[in-house]
């Protein structure tokens, strides 16, 4: 409890120093409970998430980082490895690849490049694993990139 | 003046008394190690105390110095003082009680040798006669940047700068003495050396420079046998048993690296951290000559039997009179009360302890069965086939095979 209140208590530092370091990633933790964290990420570039801007919640559990925090997608996503109504995120270093040198930052890396590199072999997302499994790449695109525009993009006018 | 016994002060390079000590400035002379609160009758330290608790031997009027630490004199000694002739009968004129001592002991010595206690002392002059290599050196010199009070009128020999410590205290007439104090230096500055790098290394776990942790067992690193990532002991120790409560894979993230995940079968505790693979081979030889030394607790003198088997880091010493003696075997594994995390390992072994006992490869054993045999040559050593499981209801269960390694894991033990 007190070792994982410490080391993200750290990282609370770390993300305050380096604020600029990663436009990608902006990474806030609640103001009274240091084991909750919001997190906001763009679309990669040249993927059908690019202009989205996506909130994700971490759930820091008090025996971090011996164990992985949950993360979970709050904005809607199109994604065969992110759950369609509840976000959850199917990352191996989420769950059993986690190593305790992760940080939330790194975490929040990880997870923007499987947004660029999805993995329809494990889907939690039937319906977009098999539109890309098909070999239907326009269409997985096109249903990514309207989700993208409904869900993660301002409202326009 | 029998200096017999070496000065606390003198050895560690500051003792200010110089020439006027009352103990030995000679490297020769053993210390005392006896206390002195226990021979007045009094140590609050009791069995704990770190100094030897020696009852008086002899009444202390007729006792010299030599005699009350119980320690020969020795006759070779090179005080210089001692070997003049001459100046003997005036040390049995001196003999008086060492411990305590009634007065200080410089007055004694002045007094009793009618002269003013002066720098000048015609002791020194005898000392000047001396073969240089006879001569103490100057702890003065020693202590300081080289700037004995005396200067030139010193009668003893003002060590060269030594170039590690940067004190005047290698002796220029006594080889041996000076081989000895720089190969100690050395190695006492290397030390240093590497304690000050390896303040700045960070554990990749807790994000904490490892030797700022607040308690001493924690300023620890923790050494990985494949890889070179620092860590603390205790974090990487944390995260290798963490197997219990998380869904992490043992082999492909709980046994490596957190950063490379490099598979590691084993950890290794340091206060240092190193920058050479050498320096890395010195501590893990040194941390497993240490383990060596310890007899291993599951072996337990031949009577237990431990997991590791013949490569276990602990001592395998096989008692007379032991199961390892009489049968040339380790005993069948036996429920043992351990911590509350073993309990489902130890279950499982203890429910198929029947089955394993026979197939599990006798690691122990020079002459193997001949139908083992070829087993242990061709590299299937560690397979233990567990093909029949017999049912309680009678019926036959043919389970596959695991492998040794696999029960190796997830045993725990440290």
């Amino acid at each position: 409890m007190q070792a994982s209140r410490a080391r993200l208590f750290k990282e609370y530092k770390e993300v305050q120093r380096e604020k600029t370091a990663d436009p990608d990633i902006q990474l806030v933790c609640d103001d009274s409970n240091i084991f909750k964290w919001t997190a906001l990420i763009k679309g990669p570039s040249e993927t059908p998430f690019e202009g989205g801007v996506f909130q994700l919640a971490f759930a820091v559990p008090e025996q971090y980082p011996l164990q992985p925090p949950q993360v979970r997608f709050l904005t809607k996503i199109f994604h065969p490895n992110v759950h369609f109504k509840t976000g959850e995120i199917c990352l191996d270093i989420l769950k059993n690849a986690w190593s305790p040198a992760w940080t939330l930052q790194s975490v929040c890396r990880a997870i923007i490049a499987l947004m660029a590199h999805p993995e329809p072999d494990s889907p939690l997302n039937c319906d977009s694993g098999n539109l890309l499994r098909s070999g239907d790449t326009r269409g997985y695109q096109s249903m990514a990139r309207m989700y993208t525009r409904l869900a993660a993009m301002p409202k326009k006018g | 003046m029998a200096k017999r016994v070496l000065c606390k002060f003198f050895a560690h390079g500051a003792c200010l008394k110089g020439e006027h000590c009352e103990f030995s400035h000679d490297w020769k002379d053993p210390p005392n190690n006896i206390c002195t609160y226990y021979q007045k009758g009094v140590c609050s330290y009791g069995s704990r105390c770190r100094y030897e608790h020696v009852k008086p031997s002899r009444p202390e009027s007729s006792a010299s110095s030599s005699s009350m630490v119980s320690l020969p004199p020795t006759a070779e000694s090179s005080v210089g003082v001692t070997t003049v002739p001459g100046v003997l009968p005036e040390l049995s004129a001196l003999s008086r009680p060492y411990l305590p001592p009634n007065n200080p002991a410089w007055n004694l010595e002045s007094g009793d040798s009618g002269h003013d206690d002066s720098l000048e002392d015609s002791d020194f002059g005898e000392l000047r006669d001396l073969k240089p290599a006879d001569r103490p050196i100057c702890s003065f010199a020693a202590a300081g940047a080289g700037n004995c009070p005396r200067g030139g009128k010193c009668p003893h020999v003002h060590g060269e700068l030594c170039p590690t410590c940067g004190k005047h205290c290698l002796h220029p007439f006594r080889p041996e003495e000076r081989e000895e104090h720089i190969k100690t230096c050395e190695k006492k500055q290397k030390h240093l050396e590497s304690l000050r790098r390896s303040q700045e290394i960070e554990c990749s776990v807790c994000l904490d420079r490892v030797l700022s942790k607040p308690t001493a067992a924690e300023r620890k690193f923790g050494l990985l046998s494949e890889c070179d990532h620092p860590f603390c002991i205790s974090c990487i120790r944390n995260w290798r048993n963490s197997s219990a409560t998380s869904g992490v894979d043992v082999n492909t993230a709980l046994r490596t690296c957190p950063i490379c995940r490099k598979l590691s079968y084993f950890v290794i505790p340091s206060v240092i951290w190193y920058y050479t693979p050498e320096e890395k081979m010195e501590i893990v030889d040194s941390y497993k000559g240490k383990l060596r030394s310890i007899d291993c607790k599951h072996f337990n003198f031949g009577n237990g039997n431990c997991p590791f088997g013949t490569s276990c880091f602990y001592k395998h010493m096989v008692k007379p009179g032991s199961y390892m003696w009489k049968y040339h075997r380790p005993p069948p594994r036996r429920p043992t009360a351990r911590r509350s995390n073993f309990v489902d390992m130890d279950s499982f072994l203890d429910a198929f302890e029947h089955l394993i006992r026979d197939d599990e490869p006798d690691m122990f054993d020079v002459d193997f069965d001949t139908d083992n045999d070829h087993a242990y040559r061709d590299g299937r050593l560690e397979e233990v086939v567990l093909r029949h499981l017999g049912a309680e209801d009678g019926d036959t269960v043919i389970a596959k095979d695991i492998r040794l390694s696999d029960f190796l894991s997830n045993m725990n033990i440290r």
